[in-house]
């Protein structure tokens, strides 16, 4: 074992690969079978609009529960939540810039990435804001309205506090839309590594590769690597 | 040539006269036949007549012995049973629709229409409508025989009429009705159906309509249905949609394509292009109100609280959420191209 992973961090644990694999199988049955509910007239992937609703209400219940022991491991069993997806005031006064100028600008000239992942600080800070937005914001609020869309008969007053069922369905579909655009960008940037496989093989073993190439951290990881 | 305007003139009157006699002979004899059936002490309750729920009926407006034809000046010291016509002496088509179903060897047409409270389609609610199913058909059975394959079964349980799956009709109409947010301290949560004194509070001395209808034109635009939606002083009150077959059928047949989801789920259908406000009356029925016209969907968008998944969709929207997920390409494209372009640079 040492000697197979020898120049190699244990960056991905187990619970974590976990959720991101049963995360992303996840918001791809949800697209599919979102993407067949809202056009039943154009779109028919998955058999009858029945089938692709169970699979839907399915997929998102197994989503929001991976969803909430995500967020259980890292903050009451990790413990680094806060560390990992918080950009600190440094983040804000240079590091996001930095970041920006070198995907941007110095990546083309063949500079090296100016953030180098170590076990407590996996994301470099535009990650770190990104990551934020997508985990703090849309994934509960994209959630917690399939949520309330499955129970519209109980959460009706509610749901009418909130501006009706139109605008609730509308959010649901605009914020599930930009999770959607999240992906090509989210599987482009996991290829920005020493070899475009590098980071996905990362997630799916939980080693990577020490040394010069770490470009680019995309996926979720933990700091408290072990080895 | 002033003759003849005046013969004209004198035709006419006649004619008027000869349709007045019955109709006064009619009323009279209702009132003689409602003078003991009126009260349940006379008569005893099987014999009652409620005057309220009867008069308001169509079949009031024909007068009782169009029906009870065998009922003599004598009765009742004549000691003759009143005869009772059968309802398919009129509603031959319905009646011969119903006569071949299942529900004719366990209910006659009285057992769910009340001959002397009946309505049309489009004096009842939906709750009311289906009060004649859960006569017979236990609420627990039908929501659990429901959720067996339905998706969303209590919610399209609670929000349609039963007959607008299980009948043979064939078109469609959306109904609209005025529900409000039920006290909580009166221990209630929820909403329920407007009444007709409820509105009338909220419009004073003005017709109920006038809460929507702001012109007074007996037609719904959908400008209407925006104001009433957007003032905060309706804050309590929204529109409840739900589809009501459009022509009645008694033929209780479950079609296959009810089982089909994109029946009503896909985008417009034929069906869903008229569509009413159901106002109460003041005698607890609904009057219809068309809303505007051939922009159904327009309308459906107008009413913050009705989307029915698939069918319902804004067009403004899709394109925003497609424009969101081409950005999403951007990086891919654009970055990747100039990744490709200066590949070299990183060969070091």
């Amino acid at each position: 074992m040492a000697e197979e992973h020898q120049n190699q961090i244990y960056l991905q644990p187990i619970p974590v690969r976990i959720w991101h694999w049963l995360n992303a199988f996840g918001i791809i049955t949800l697209t599919v079978s979102g993407a067949q509910i809202r056009f039943p007239d154009y779109i028919h992937w998955l058999g009858s609009y029945k089938s692709a609703i169970y699979l839907h209400n399915t997929a998102g219940f197994v989503v929001a529960i991976s969803f909430s022991l995500w967020f259980f491991y890292y903050t009451f069993v990790a413990r680094t939540m806060a560390n990992l997806y918080v950009p600190k005031v440094d983040d804000f006064k240079s590091g996001i810039m930095r970041q920006v100028k070198f995907y941007f600008l110095t990546y083309f000239l063949g500079w090296e990435n100016p953030h180098h992942p170590t076990p407590d600080s996996k994301f470099n800070p535009m990650q770190k804001s990104v990551y934020l937005a997508i985990m703090f914001v849309l994934m509960p609020l994209v959630s917690l309205s399939g949520i309330f869309l499955t129970n519209v008969d109980p959460l009706r007053s509610l749901i009418v506090m909130i501006g009706g069922l139109k605008i609730l369905a509308g959010l649901h579909f605009l914020l599930a839309c930009c999770l959607v655009a999240f992906i090509p960008t989210h599987v482009y940037l996991a290829t920005l590594g020493r070899t475009p496989t590098d980071h996905i093989k990362t997630m799916w073993t939980g080693w990577e590769d020490e040394g010069e190439g770490h470009t680019e951290e995309p996926e979720k990881s933990n700091s408290t690597a072990s080895s | 040539m002033k003759m003849d305007r005046s013969i004209n003139y004198l035709w006419s009157l006649l004619f008027l006269m000869v349709l007045a006699v019955p109709l006064s002979a009619s009323a009279m004899e209702m009132d003689d036949c409602l003078g003991c059936h009126g009260d349940a002490d006379e008569v005893g309750d099987e014999l009652f007549i409620d005057a309220d729920k009867f008069i308001p009926t169509v079949h009031a407006e024909m007068g009782c012995v169009t029906c009870h034809e065998s009922v003599t000046d004598e009765h009742p010291d004549d000691g003759e049973a009143v005869s009772k016509s059968d309802c398919l002496d009129c509603h031959e088509e319905l009646g011969n629709q119903y006569m071949a179903t299942e529900h004719a060897e366990n209910a006659v047409c009285s057992d769910c229409h009340n001959p002397h409270q009946v309505h049309g389609i489009e004096a009842v609610s939906g709750p009311t409508m289906n009060q004649q199913c859960s006569q017979c058909h236990e609420d627990t059975d039908v929501m659990d025989s429901h959720a067996e394959w339905l998706p969303q079964a209590s919610l399209h349980i609670s929000k349609l009429p039963c007959i607008t799956c299980h009948t043979s009709a064939e078109g469609y109409e959306i109904v609209l009705n005025i529900t409000q947010k039920q006290k909580k301290s009166e221990g209630l949560k929820g909403y329920r159906f407007s009444s007709y004194a409820d509105l009338k509070e909220i419009s004073g001395e003005k017709e109920i309509q006038s809460i929507i209808d702001i012109d007074g034109d007996n037609n719904i635009s959908l400008a209407e249905l925006r104001t009433f939606n957007r003032n905060p002083a309706y804050k309590n009150f929204h529109l409840s949609g739900t589809m009501v077959p459009s022509e009645i059928s008694h033929d209780l047949t479950t079609l296959d394509n009810r089982y089909d989801c994109t029946f009503c789920h896909a985008s417009g259908p034929g069906s869903m292009q008229t569509s009413f406000l159901a106002l109460p009356t003041e005698d607890g029925y609904y009057r219809r109100m068309t809303v505007e016209k051939g922009a159904m969907l327009d309308t459906l968008y107008g009413t913050p609280n009705f989307y029915m998944t698939g069918s319902t969709r804004s067009p403004v929207m899709n394109i925003i959420g497609l424009v969101i997920i081409c950005g999403g390409f951007i990086m891919p494209i654009g970055h990747g191209t100039l990744r490709f372009l200066t590949r070299k640079n990183r060969k070091h």
